[in-house]
């Protein structure tokens, strides 16, 4: 007799294929799955759970009717709802139109974050990595990530050298892209 | 392959959406012609976004799963309305509304298409044209009889390393090409400094030399207008410095 396999869930692009026929079903298990993800986003840059739940359902709405745009070649769901999610809650933030067409984000597959169990120990490796950084580095990667500022804004608000500012910025991204394979 | 060291920091804050002014357009300029910078920035988008999933904790209240169903279902009735049925003769000026919005339906496709075709050539022509400038500059600071031609020799009379910038004022551009220079460990890099009439060094782009020991640096990120005094190499730690932390190994008059 065979152990039922635990991460015997549908994939990702079994769940887009079904919503892009009609399926409301497997649009709510995409929504239990991905929920906390964009609505955390939108929560942080937004500082309002008001509009966190407005961008939310805008952001799986946006899934609904496009479904298309998602490309499973192009990366994995979770990285690419983060993308988009961020993307649009800086517009919101600087109340701008949409500067990113959907289907124009395109990362790497890693990581894959379809599993609760990965989720939480992808996350921890990043936040381990983000509480070594130099505050210095971490907090103007949050400025431009999270607060959408420019590299002269960000200069401005610190005081620092703009030469240093794209240092940090630069050595910090590089960091980040160590976190997941230690 | 790798990305070209002058636009290391800047595909950074490009990747975040940080860049703007004229790097941003030297930028988008570059990686319109060079993949190495391409995947590079692709790399950095997909580094970016795990500060996003840092964030992961809160989740949505039950509410949001309920609404957002419901405005899916309601899409849904809107799309299957069913018509009622009646007498054919009831239904004439249905069917004649119903031809007409189909005209009036093909006469718009058709426009959207050709609309579609006609921006598609525009954003061809407009391609062309913005690599006809990249070349336009490229040959005008070669060439131009403004343009400066310094020769860069080494601070310590050394005989075999050397440098030529192509350098023009008015625009900004500059085109760098060094030979027989010395490899540097992994930490170093060569940084070229251009050296105004007057203020502080300008970071004028990093570098590291190939095999046979040459380097080129082209278009470096530079405001436009600045008089040149001389040009000069340091070595820096890798990513570069804001300002020369070292004393320069070349050094040319302009």
């Amino acid at each position: 007799m065979t152990t039922p396999d635990p991460r015997a869930v549908p994939p990702d692009a079994i769940l887009v294929s079904a919503i892009a026929s009609g399926d409301e079903s497997a649009m709510g298990q995409l929504y239990d799955r991905y929920s906390p993800i964009v609505y955390s986003i939108a929560l942080r840059v937004l500082g309002d759970a008001g509009m966190a739940e407005d961008l939310l359902q805008e952001i799986f709405m946006q899934l609904w009717r496009n479904p298309a745009a998602f490309d499973s070649n192009r990366g994995a769901m979770a990285p690419w709802l983060a993308a988009i999610t961020r993307n649009r809650a800086i517009d919101w933030l600087r109340k701008r139109r949409p500067e990113t067409p959907v289907a124009d984000v395109a990362l790497s597959i890693e990581p894959d974050l379809a599993y609760k169990a990965e989720i939480a120990q992808s996350v921890g490796k990043i936040r381990s990595m983000l509480d070594n950084m130099p505050v210095t580095q971490r907090s103007v990667l949050e400025m431009a990530y999270f607060e959408g500022l420019t590299h002269s804004e960000i200069a401005a608000k610190t005081g620092q050298p703009l030469g240093t500012i794209k240092t940090r910025i630069r050595s910090g991204l590089l960091a980040l892209r160590t976190a997941l394979t230690q | 392959m790798s990305v070209h060291e002058q636009f290391a920091e800047d595909l950074a804050l490009y990747a975040l959406g940080a860049l703007v002014g004229p790097e941003k357009d030297a930028l988008e300029q570059h990686l319109e012609v060079c993949l190495p910078c391409q995947s590079e920035l692709q790399q950095l988008q997909s580094d970016a976004t795990l500060l996003a999933l840092s964030t992961f904790g809160p989740v949505p209240p039950p509410r949001s799963r309920k609404r957002l169903l419901q405005a899916i279902a309601r899409e849904r009735r809107a799309r299957v309305a069913a018509p009622k049925r009646s007498a054919w003769w009831v239904l004439v000026p249905y069917a004649v509304s119903t031809a007409l919005i189909v005209v009036a339906a093909f006469l718009w496709n058709e426009s959207r298409s050709l609309n579609r075709t006609l921006a598609n050539l525009e954003q061809r022509h407009a391609e062309m044209e913005k690599q006809l400038r990249v070349a336009q500059d490229l040959v005008n600071t070669l060439t131009s009889p403004e343009s400066k031609q310094i020769t860069l020799a080494p601070a310590k009379a050394l005989p075999q390393p050397q440098g030529k910038a192509y350098y023009l004022s008015s625009s900004g551009h500059l085109i760098f090409l060094a030979n027989n220079l010395a490899p540097l460990p992994p930490n170093k890099v060569y940084e070229l400094w251009l050296i105004p009439s007057t203020g502080s060094p300008i970071p004028a782009g990093l570098f590291q030399p190939d095999s046979h020991g040459t380097a080129t640096v082209v278009n470096p990120p530079l405001p436009m207008g600045i008089e040149a005094k001389a040009f000069a190499i340091t070595i820096e730690p890798a990513g570069g410095s804001p300002a020369p932390t070292s004393q320069p190994i070349m050094l040319g008059a302009a």
